[in-house]
């Protein structure tokens, strides 16, 4: 046989494999290269379509909204910060508000440019990040009413400015909202909602939605009807106002509404689930965060506690409050609702963040609204049709004792029910909430949610109490304190896929900062007593601290400079609900000092001071 | 042996011990209406005033309600119905300014409470003129008075004996805090 | 002169048997069952006392119309014995009667077992009554003060709370006494029969003015009571009159607000009588003065020298805004 073909053959074969593996080669090379382009132009994106639910997008580098997101991820795609260089994080530049109350605010970047909202007098400064030390570009001052300072509940504090289109846009203690030129701080428009001798304030950052600013109320705690008002951007004017109590005419319900549960169907429902004319000083106001669905069209926003404090003045459900609405942005018509805690009997608002997520549940990937609440519950709920797929406890919970899911309904426990003239004890969670406003932050990349939150009980003892318009309307003496395990704070990351903690950090006093999560797998937060903190997203471990002068409430944020480089910016300055005893000079030798609170915080005044202090973080710059 | 009856003047006397003793039985005149006279006191916030002299002297009215234990107690119901206690809790503050500690920025005598109260002041505290009766606004600065220390231990109410905070002036000096005292008060598990 | 005061005394006690207020006039289940037991132990008492009078009159009598000799002490009296036994038999029996009458009748008035009862809320406050129906869906809940209605023939729970200080809920007609006791709910059950107007009182001290803390019970027809609750459903009238205006804004910016409450005015209170149907009221100020106008406007002027010590301060007003809030005032029917 012939064993060997002829040599010419064979070299000609070898040949054929060799361009074929060459073609192939060149085919995967093309097909990898190509995945990798990224079109360019990308870097000038000013806020275009800024909802990720989830997916790590391209990042423009700016914070033009506290959220940083319609989907309310907090999330900075940018990684020039990371797990391995964080520890050599410092401050690049600090810029004094001249305020001593709480900061609860987020600073706000567009292009080269930070915008501060300080505490009442809510006074507002540019700082031009293209120059260093980033010297003020303008200030506004919105001079609010003095007086408004005597119905805020829960300190003097704003929670940030938003830009959308040009604009910078504010609210003020005493209920107005304010449209101001970005580039000269001109005031561009003023429009006021609130009326402080009905005990409204507005405390919140409003969000700007298709050309419509959100805006809603504070003074749940005085009596007040909690709304959520749409204005036009470019003129101020009032397009729709949503109440949340009351006839369905004035809550905006009409045919569109489908609720998931059978408890939340009925007609004039904000009325007849309150006793004659209690509803309208029902309270569910609209004090925290707003979320944007843009391929469903839906606002997301909850409202808060029911008023007064004192249950038994209002039997009923107590419909709107304490719920999860869904509406239409456009003309404010609502969709769904959900109530969280009919008939609330702790001051659980439900106002927390609601973070907007595609997560895989059962099988498939779902549209969710994730909601980690006061309560104690982690709520996962499908945010096109409002039912709740999973609500597990972050916390030791013993004010209610689960949720039904297959009628909605949270199951009380009755031993915890509050009553006039009887103290009951050791109510866990406590007033403030599991978690209370400080938001979470949503990575991505590890598939967790950050909750910086608090391990609070307390006691408590209803009242029976006078509405007096102006004053509170609260009905209830409370005293808080630590949890088991003796730590008032804990940071937890979450997962809400597979409903349990991944890892926590326990702090001793509470948490009232913000999350803030990056592409460097890192997580900052800060403590109340004036530790900024970065954290490893995977494992908890802490990297980096560094002692700002003043506790620290506010929310931090990750913007690119104008120079290329990724900074980490925060307010210091404690105050808030949790830092009362401090910025107001309280007495906590009366536990029942400030709702409560002075109580658990009797230690703060030894451990922070006030103060206000934006400080700006950065790696040293490479020579 | 028999009884015999007691000299007349030693039974006079008795009568007289007896009359004298019942006289002491009212604690305290209660006014309970409008009988006292009317029109605020004057009121000066500041302690400075330019020239000589200027100081106002004390209104005798406020002596009459800082010492009177039931006007001092309507005052504390008085700070639960209007609301008081909504923003200045049990003295602790939290809308507004702690009240059992020694700190008053707009002064500490009972007519500067007084004026505070009716006036309101320009940082939140509400104007009760024409809300509450001069006599409640007199009652409400007594017990205010009460929160912080200032008023005699004997007008307060047993009321006010067994709350947690009792005022300044009846409270024992703090011991010592040695390592093991916990920072935080309440049952914490 | 004895006869007389006797005859006299007879005639104050025999004032006892009917009223409005009194025990021995029962319109209701309860209280019937409470007056059959007073009228059993009455008559066992009564029995008992006769036989003692009797037995001590006999002694009496007996020993003055002949002296006997002193009896002979004997080891064995077999009569002394026999009555004795026969005395400590009716003595059991009679205590036995009573003890176990008694038992049966406090708990059935203890036993709430109908669940077509009509739910009411009575608080007790130094010196007033809130009294609150609390019937069907919440937002058909009503609230007044000082008086109560109730339909005949349907069993009325009462849950009894304090707001300040121990009361007593005592309507003898209707019930026996029942305490309100600050951080408590106690239950009490009325099923009225007789349709009538009664009296009911404070029965603990309770302070300055406990004499003056009565409370109208008025017992009706179910249907006067369905009309009667679907008027107090409704919200006060509007004013009609530039008076009326007026006085309601008096009401509103004054001090009256701040404790007082009207559905339909700007006015929440909750520490005072709720105040949106005043004017259909028998009283005023816990059954202390029958309700007029002018009894309205001097109680408004001078509340101190009507009932001293109440909580309620002298308001300085005007006289044109005095007399705009009493037309007001007197409006809401």
């Amino acid at each position: 046989m012939g064993d060997k073909v002829a040599e010419p053959e064979r070299r000609r074969r070898w040949w054929w494999i060799g361009a074929l593996v060459v073609l192939l080669l060149a085919v995967v090379a093309a097909v990898i290269l190509s995945r990798n382009t990224s079109s360019p132009g990308a870097t000038q994106k000013i806020a275009s379509a800024p909802f990720q639910p989830g997916a790590p997008g391209e990042d423009d580098g700016q914070w033009t909204m506290p959220a940083k997101d319609y989907a309310s991820t907090r999330y900075s795609a940018l990684n020039q910060i990371n797990v391995s260089n964080v520890g050599a994080l410092r401050p690049e530049f600090t810029f004094s508000t001249g305020v001593n109350k709480g900061h609860e605010a987020a600073p706000i970047v567009v292009g080269g440019t930070m915008y501060i909202v300080t505490p009442f007098p809510n006074q507002v400064f540019a700082l031009d990040l293209t120059r260093p030390g980033a010297p003020l570009k303008w200030s506004y001052s919105p001079k609010p009413k003095s007086a408004a300072q005597g119905v805020a509940c829960c300190d003097v504090v704003n929670r940030g400015a938003v830009y959308s289109d040009g604009k910078i846009i504010i609210a003020t203690l005493d209920g107005a909202v304010i449209g101001l030129n970005a580039e000269t701080g001109s005031e561009a428009w003023r429009t006021q909602l609130g009326d402080i001798n009905r005990g409204e304030t507005i405390t919140m950052a409003p969000l700007v939605v298709k050309g419509k600013v959100l805006v809603g109320n504070s003074g749940g705690e005085m009596g007040v009807r909690g709304w959520l008002t749409a204005l036009d951007a470019g003129s101020g004017s009032v397009a729709w106002r949503a109440y949340n109590t009351g006839p369905d005419k004035d809550v905006l319900i009409g045919a569109d509404f489908k609720p998931f549960y059978a408890m939340d169907r009925g007609t004039d429902l904000g009325v007849k689930t309150w006793p004659p004319e209690a509803w309208r000083t029902g309270g569910a106001t609209v004090w925290g965060w707003i979320s944007y669905d843009p391929e469903l069209n839906l606002i997301y926003y909850g409202t808060g506690n029911p008023g007064p404090w004192n249950a038994e003045q209002r039997p009923g459900d107590n419909k709107w409050s304490s719920g999860i609405f869904a509406r239409d942005p456009d003309t404010g018509q609502a969709r769904w609702f959900y109530q969280i805690s009919p008939h609330d009997l702790h001051d659980y608002d439900a106002i927390n963040e609601n973070v907007l997520l595609d997560l895989p549940i059962g099988g498939k990937v779902r549209k969710v609204l994730v909601r980690p609440e006061r309560n104690g519950y982690v709520y996962v709920i499908d945010r096109a049709s409002g039912q709740v797929l999973s609500a597990d406890p972050f916390v030791y919970v013993n004010s209610s004792q689960g949720v039904d899911l297959r009628t909605g309904r949270l199951k009380p426990n009755k031993d915890k029910e509050p009553q006039v003239g009887k103290v009951v004890r050791e109510i866990c969670p406590s007033a403030n909430g599991a978690k209370d406003w400080n938001p979470s932050a949503w990575s991505p990349r590890t598939r967790l949610l950050y909750l910086p939150h608090v391990n609070m009980c307390m006691d408590w003892q209803s009242a029976e109490v006078n509405y007096i318009a102006g004053t509170p309307y609260v009905g209830a003496e409370v005293r808080m304190y630590g949890g088991a395990g003796g730590n008032r704070g804990v940071f937890t990351a979450w997962d809400p896929v597979k409903r349990t903690k991944a890892w926590e950090i326990k702090e001793d006093l509470p948490l009232w900062s913000g999350a803030l999560a990056t592409g460097g797998d890192l997580v900052f937060y800060g403590t109340m007593e004036g530790w900024f903190k970065a954290v490893d997203a995977s494992n908890g471990r802490v990297l980096w601290q560094f002692k700002t002068s003043s506790g620290i409430i506010g929310q931090p944020i990750s913007y690119r400079g104008p120079d290329g480089r990724q900074y980490i910016a925060i307010l210091s300055g404690v105050g808030g609900w949790a830092g009362a005893v401090v910025s107001g000079n309280l007495d906590p030798r009366d536990p029942t000092a400030a709702l409560g609170m002075a109580n658990a915080t009797q230690d703060l005044k030894q451990k922070t001071t006030t103060g206000g202090t934006l400080y700006v973080f950065a790696l040293p710059v490479h020579r | 042996m028999s009884l015999r009856c007691p000299s007349t003047g030693k039974a006079l006397l008795a009568l007289a011990a007896v009359a004298a003793l019942a006289g002491g039985c009212d604690r305290e005149r209660r006014d309970l209406g409008a009988s006292m006279p009317e029109g605020g006191p004057q009121i000066q916030t500041t302690d400075l005033t330019p020239g000589r002299g200027g100081v106002l002297p004390p209104d005798p009215r406020g002596q009459l309600y800082e010492k009177s234990a039931y006007h001092v107690s309507e005052g504390s119901r008085l700070f639960r119905w209007y609301n008081c206690s909504g923003c200045h809790a049990n003295g602790g503050g939290g809308m507004g300014p702690a009240l059992i500690d020694d700190e008053w920025r707009y002064g500490s005598s009972i007519e500067q409470i007084y004026g505070t109260i009716l006036e309101g002041r320009p940082n939140g505290m509400p104007s009760f003129r024409g809300k509450a009766t001069e006599q409640q606004i007199w009652q409400l600065a007594a017990y205010v008075r009460s929160l912080g220390g200032e008023t005699p231990q004997a007008s307060s109410s047993r009321r006010e004996a067994m709350r947690s905070t009792p005022p300044r002036n009846q409270v024992t000096p703090p011991k010592p805090k040695g390592e093991g005292a916990p920072a935080v008060q309440g049952t914490a598990r | 002169m004895k006869q007389a005061a006797s005859g006299l005394i007879a005639l104050l006690l025999l004032c006892g048997c009917s009223g409005v207020q009194t025990p021995l006039d029962p319109a209701g289940d309860q209280a019937a069952s409470i007056h059959t037991m007073w009228n059993v132990m009455l008559v066992v008492c009564s029995f008992f006392y006769a036989l003692v009078i009797g037995g001590l009159l006999w002694a009496v009598v007996r020993r003055r119309r002949e002296p006997v000799p002193e009896p002979q002490a004997s080891a064995h009296d077999p009569g002394i014995e026999r009555t004795l036994a026969v005395w400590t038999g009716l003595i059991l029996a009679g205590l036995t009667l009573l003890i176990s009458w008694s038992f049966f009748v406090d708990r059935s008035l203890a036993q709430t077992h109908d669940d077509q009862a009509l739910h009411i809320t009575v608080t007790g406050y130094q010196w007033w009554w809130r009294v609150e129906y609390q019937d069907g869906p919440v937002n058909q809940w009503f609230e007044t003060a000082n008086e109560i209605h109730l339909p005949a023939g349907r069993t009325a729970r009462i849950k009894l709370e304090s707001g300040d200080v121990i009361h007593s809920f005592w309507a003898p007609n209707l019930a026996g006494k029942m305490d309100l006791i600050p951080g408590r709910h106690n239950v009490l059950d009325i099923t009225p029969r007789r349709i009538g107007v009664y009296r009911s009182q404070c029965a603990e001290f309770c302070g300055m003015q406990h004499a003056h803390m009565a409370l109208p019970i008025t017992v009706e027809s179910p249907e006067a009571f369905k009309v009667w609750r679907a008027h107090q459903l409704q919200a006060a009238k509007a004013p009609t009159s530039q008076q009326e205006a007026f006085g309601k804004a008096v009401f509103e910016t004054k001090a009256c607000a701040f404790c007082h409450k009207i559905d339909g005015a700007d006015a929440g209170g909750r520490t005072a009588p709720n105040l949106t149907h005043l004017a259909s009221r028998p009283s005023l100020a816990a059954d202390a003065i029958p309700y007029s106008r002018g009894a309205l406007a001097g109680w408004i002027s001078d509340p101190q020298g009507m009932k001293p010590g109440t909580k309620m301060p002298n308001v300085p007003l005007t006289s044109a805004e005095s007399s705009a809030v009493v037309a007001y005032l007197d409006s809401l029917k």
